[in-house]
This record gives C-alpha cells, sequence and structure tokens, in this order.
C-alpha cells in the first residue's frame, strides 16, 4: 500500500512560490528521502503533509485518507521532527514529552505506555529528568524524535535532523533511526541536505527551486545521473589513447581518467595485461546533484 | 478537556519555570516598593498631612499608627496595580515566542482543535496573574495584620481579591488582542519595557492622580488598570481611612474622609466627572467584553495558514 500520494502539490507564500507542483508516491515501510538544497520546499512540503500549512492546489493521501478533508486520521498516523527544535527549555525531558502526550489525550499512564520501548532503546531515562536547555545536541535530537512517536505514527517525517550535530551524535541519531526503520517497520520520509544521507534510502527525490528534478534509488540516478571513473596509472602514450579509442578521457600528470557509464568489467578483462595498475572511482550522488542542476551542492 | 488542560499546564510551566521573566514580570511593582522605601512614603505622608494641616484639632485625633497602615496600604495598592498590568503581559509573550520558533507548528500537527490553543494562552496568563496578584495580596495583609493597625473587614478582603480575579482577566483580555501584533519577542520585549515604565505613573502607583490636570487624569483613566486599582484602593484603603474618621466622631460631618479620598484618588474621573465606584466595575468589563470578541475575531483566522 502506498504510504504517501502527491499529485501536483504547489504552495504560495504571499509572494513566494515555494512549491511547483510536485508528484511523488511513498510506499508503506520505505526509507525515502528528499533531497535539496536551502530553499528548495522540503520543510514547506514536510509541513503540507503533516496538516500544518496548507497546500495551495493538488491532491495529497496519506494513507489513503484526504489532505484538507481527513485531517485529524492523517495527524494520527504521521509524526515530525522539525528542522527547529520545538519542545521548551525549562522544561525537563518528562514534562515535555507528558505535556506533548497530553495534546493527543494521552494521561501520563498512555504516554508511558506508549514510549516505554523508545524510552529504552532511545536512552532517555539517564536524562529524564533533566531540563532540555541542558542537553546535548544529540540528546536534544533523541527526545525530539521520541516526541515524535508519541502517538505511534506509522510516517516519521524528519526534516534535516542531523544538520547541525557533531559527526559521532549524527551517527547516533542514525543508528536510532535505523532501529526504528527496520525493528518497528516505520516509513521514514528524511529530508536533507547531505549526499551521503541518501545513500541508504529506497527512494529518493531530489528537489530544485520548487521542483522535483529527479526521482528514483540511489543507484537509478547513479546510473542515470552520473558515470562512473576508471583511472589508469600509466605512461601517456600512442597505445593507450588508440586503446581507449572514443571512450571519454583526459589525462593528469601520471593518470588516465576514462568516465564510462556501462559496466566496466569487460573492458577491463579484456585488456587485464595492458591494464594493471587501476582504480574504480563510482559515480556519488554528489554527480547525480551536479549532472542534474550544472552546480555544486552547497551544504 | 485533557488536551486543553495539558496545553494550559504546558504555558503555566513554561511561565513559571523561568525563574528571570517570572521575577521580570513583577519589575514595576518591585520598582514601587525600592521607590516607597526611599521617598514614596515620605510623599503621601506630606499629602496626608497637607489636609490635617488645614484644622489644629485633626491633628491631635488621628493617630500616627492609622497614617501609616493607611499609606502602608497605598503601597501594596500600588503594587498590586502594577503587578496586574505586567504580569499577564509578560506570561502572554508565550504568544510570540511560540510563533517565532514555530511551537505552533507543533501543536498544529496534533490533534487540537484550534480554539483551544488560542484559549489555554488566554486561561494560562489569567491564572498566573491571578495566583502572582493573589500571592502578593496575600502577603501583603498578613505583613500589615502583623504590624498592626488592620482594619479590614471580610468583604472588603472578598472585595479586593474579586478585584484582583477581574483585573487579572481583563487586563489578560486586553494584552490577548495586542499579542498578534507582535512579530518578533524582541518587538514584545520592547513594549513590556514601555508598558513596566508607564504604567506605574498611569495607575497613580507614584504620584495620585488628583495631582494632574483634568486632561492628565481622563487620558489615565482610559486604561482599564487605573479602574482595577481605584478600586483596590478602595477596598483596602477604606478600612483605615474610616476607621480614622470615626475617631472624629462625625465631629466634621465626614469633611476630612472626603478630602482624604479626594487626594488619593478614591473615585474614577470620566467625561470631566468624579464617578462612583461601580462604574469602574462596568467599565473594566465592558472593555473585557470587547477585547474578548476581538480576540475571538482576530485568531479564528490565525492558525491556519
Ligand atoms: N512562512 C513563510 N513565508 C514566506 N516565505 C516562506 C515561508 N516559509 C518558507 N518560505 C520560502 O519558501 C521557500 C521554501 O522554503 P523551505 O523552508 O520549504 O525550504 P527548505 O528546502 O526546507 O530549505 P532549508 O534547507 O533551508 O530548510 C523559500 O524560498 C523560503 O524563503
Ligand atoms: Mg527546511
Amino acid at each position: 500500500m502506498d504510504a504517501i500520494n502527491v499529485r501536483e502539490l504547489s504552495k504560495s507564500y504571499k509572494d513566494v512560490k515555494a512549491v511547483k507542483g510536485i508528484s511523488f508516491d511513498v510506499h508503506e515501510g520505505e526509507f525515502f528521502a528528499f533531497l535539496g538544497e536551502n530553499g528548495a520546499g522540503k520543510s514547506t512540503t514536510i509541513n503540507i503533509l503533516s496538516t500544518i500549512l496548507s497546500k495551495t492546489s493538488g491532491d495529497v493521501k496519506v494513507f489513503g485518507h484526504e489532505l484538507g478533508k481527513d485531517d485529524n486520521e492523517i495527524r494520527a498516523l504521521t509524526g515530525i521532527v522539525f528542522q527547529n527544535s520545538v519542545l521548551d527549555d525549562k522544561l525537563s525531558v518528562r514534562e515535555n514529552l507528558y505535556t506533548r502526550g497530553s495534546y493527543y489525550g494521552f494521561g501520563k499512564k498512555e504516554t508511558d505506555r506508549r514510549l516505554s520501548g523508545i524510552r529504552e532503546s532511545f536512552e532517555l531515562d539517564e536524562i529524564w529528568n533533566r531540563r532540555y536547555e541542558k542537553l546535548s545536541g544529540g540528546q536534544r535530537r533523541r527526545v525530539d524524535i521520541a516526541r515524535a512517536l508519541i502517538h505511534s505514527p506509522k510516517i516519521l517525517f524528519l526534516d534535516e535532523p542531523t544538520t547541525g550535530l557533531d559527526p559521532k551524535s549524527r551517527r547516533i541519531v542514525w543508528d536510532h533511526i535505523d532501529h526504528l526503520r527496520k525493528e518497528k517497520k516505520l516509513t521514514i520520509f528524511l529530508t536533507t541536505h547531505y549526499m551521503e544521507e541518501t545513500a541508504e534510502a529506497d527512494n529518493v527525490v531530489i528537489m530544485d527551486k520548487g521542483m522535483v528534478i529527479a526521482n528514483g534509488s540511489p543507484s537509478e540516478l547513479k546510473n542515470r545521473y552520473s558515470s562512473s571513473k576508471l583511472v589508469w596509472y600509466t605512461h601517456r602514450s600512442q597505445d593507450a589513447e588508440a586503446l581507449l579509442g572514443n571512450m571519454p578521457h583526459t589525462y593528469e600528470s601520471d593518470h588516465y581518467n576514462i568516465s564510462f557509464k556501462d559496466s566496466i568489467t569487460e573492458f577491463l578483462y579484456a585488456n587485464r595485461n595492458v591494464i594493471t595498475d587501476y582504480e574504480v572511482i563510482k559515480g556519488s550522488m554528489d554527480d547525480v546533484f551536479l549532472n542534474l542542476t550544472g552546480r555544486e551542492m552547497s551544504v | 478537556m485533557k488536551q486543553f488542560m495539558g496545553l494550559t499546564k504546558r504555558n503555566l510551566l513554561v511561565f513559571f519555570k523561568d525563574k528571570q521573566s517570572v521575577v521580570f514580570s513583577l519589575l514595576t511593582s518591585i520598582i514601587v516598593f525600592v521607590l516607597y522605601l526611599l521617598f514614596l512614603k515620605g510623599t503621601f505622608i506630606d499629602a496626608f498631612d497637607s489636609v490635617l494641616d488645614t484644622n489644629e484639632y485633626l491633628k491631635t485625633v488621628i493617630k500616627e499608627d492609622d497614617i501609616e497602615a493607611f499609606v502602608n496600604m497605598m503601597l501594596l495598592v500600588g503594587m498590586l496595580g502594577s503587578a496586574l498590568i505586567t504580569v499577564p503581559f509578560n506570561c502572554l509573550t508565550t504568544v510570540v515566542r511560540d510563533k517565532e520558533n514555530k511551537v505552533d507548528y507543533d501543536i498544529s500537527a496534533t490533534p487540537v482543535a484550534r480554539w483551544q490553543i488560542v484559549l489555554s494562552y488566554f486561561v494560562s496568563a489569567a491564572l498566573s496573574s491571578c495566583i502572582m496578584t493573589g500571592i502578593l495580596l496575600t502577603a501583603g495583609l498578613i505583613i500589615s495584620s502583623l504590624q498592626g493597625g488592620f482594619y479590614l473587614d471580610a468583604a472588603d478582603i472578598a472585595f479586593a481579591y474579586l478585584v484582583v480575579i477581574i483585573g487579572s482577566i481583563s487586563s489578560t483580555a486586553l494584552f490577548m488582542t495586542f499579542m498578534l501584533f507582535f512579530k518578533t519577542s524582541q518587538a514584545s520585549g520592547a513594549f513590556f519595557g514601555m508598558l513596566s515604565a508607564a504604567s506605574g505613573f498611569v495607575i497613580g502607583a507614584y504620584i495620585p492622580l488628583s495631582q494632574f490636570s483634568e486632561g492628565v487624569r481622563s487620558f489615565c483613566n482610559l486604561f482599564p488598570a487605573t479602574h482595577i486599582t481605584i478600586m483596590l484602593r478602595n477596598a483596602l484603603m477604606n478600612g483605615a481611612l474610616e476607621r480614622m474618621d470615626s475617631s472624629l466622631g462625625g465631629m466634621d460631618g465626614g469633611v476630612f474622609a472626603e478630602s482624604i479620598r479626594e487626594s488619593f484618588t478614591f473615585s474614577p474621573y470620566m467625561f470631566g466627572n468624579d464617578l462612583v465606584i461601580s462604574s469602574s466595575m462596568i467599565y473594566v468589563l465592558a472593555i473585557a467584553f470587547i477585547s474578548c470578541l476581538m480576540m475571538i475575531a482576530i485568531y479564528s483566522g490565525n492558525y491556519k495558514k
């Protein structure tokens, strides 16, 4: 079943067209990533999907519920971790989570029951009574995610969850997200600036200036929009040039750079006696972005 | 109901857990208190004496202690009157901060009805104001009874608490409409600074309004807070005054008490006339009602984007 269907979704603020008629689908249980630079319209889109902002036009269905009609059903199914933290600094983790639980009509007991697993796996017990403002960046993120899971949603939106975190905290937050994805079969909808965070996604949508410019699995995108590179360490020679023929290539100080779209294995095997010192560099998502937009991704 | 209670509790916690902001919300009251210790008490007593000086006999009958009790209550009224402005306002700045930090987005993602969000801000600010000013009033009453010279009856005290409750609700309603126009907490903070500086003067906590020209008096009486303060003055200061009046045994026909009431401003002044105290009550309730209507009109469109 599809978790989310978006058709021709648009959103205009007073004088800014933030989202310009985008369409995509998210399957249940999928790890879905939204990749784009600042101002691409990522936050706007997920805020619409979680019923916070109203859309200007287009159709959105969340598990078959129509956005704009069945908003309360959608709210029960979606949890969101915002780009900027929205919990209260002066309140403890406990107070923050209990008050948020009450927004869904839960008493303390019910909130406890729903958080019991998360409290353990997210290691919240040791910071349970600490003020939110006293927590480290990584701890805060963990509490933010726990907040988003309070009502046991089926889809978790994560709006740039690791921006501003140090590498170690990023790793920890990612481990928790992986856990949710694999153990709880949660549908994860991630927005990010970081190419490498999309590597494990089942599906990636690349957004640029309010439009979807590419859509597919990371390997599909890499195959379609980037090329792998063979680095052959050898002297520049007529023979070598002849061997490479019309394959696009350049020579730098001590090696040839040869880019190719299809499998290089056969070529390497056929020339195994000539090409002995080499490296194969796989196409990256960075190349995909560069090829699609003609510019480097700025972070 | 659980949702509404949860929202209200959260707003209360946000306010009371921030000790700095709690102290800040009482800043004007603290200034009134400090100035009282420094010189306000002296000027109040001078004002009192200027009435006494009109008659040699009065000086011999009116006791020092009663005057002391009277001007101490003037202090309490000034502190309460300014707290009834600054506490609700400061508590309501949560509305602006929540917008700035997009906390309202988080609430919008839950099934909480939009009117509950607005109402919870209102109720929590009114409640924290009732709590803070209630504590202030109670502490003031206890201290003055310990000092001796406590001349309030149960009706006076009940009226004082009633005014504190009505004052909390009416200021909250009025400021609630303001809050929507502040886009940043910096703006609301700047306004708060202005408010806390001006409020002491407007309600006559430093200088009784009777000292000013008719124009200034009329202007100050536009603010419901001034009327609240006048009601508090009637509730808390009449006791001491009546005691002095009775010690005169009616030989001056009540002229003395009347001139004290006049110079310490016990009556609202509107449309060029001194009015009775019940007109203050009506005015305050009317402004609160209009504010509530405006609040509903403004906020109903506000939480859908
Ligand atoms: N409340 C608003 N009012 C007006 N314009 C807005 C508002 N929110 C966002 N925008 C504009 O809409 C566009 C998309 O913004 P959005 O926040 O969705 O981008 P984003 O992809 O999440 O960017 P970032 O990576 O910086 O978070 C931007 O041009 C932004 O300036
Ligand atoms: Mg964003």
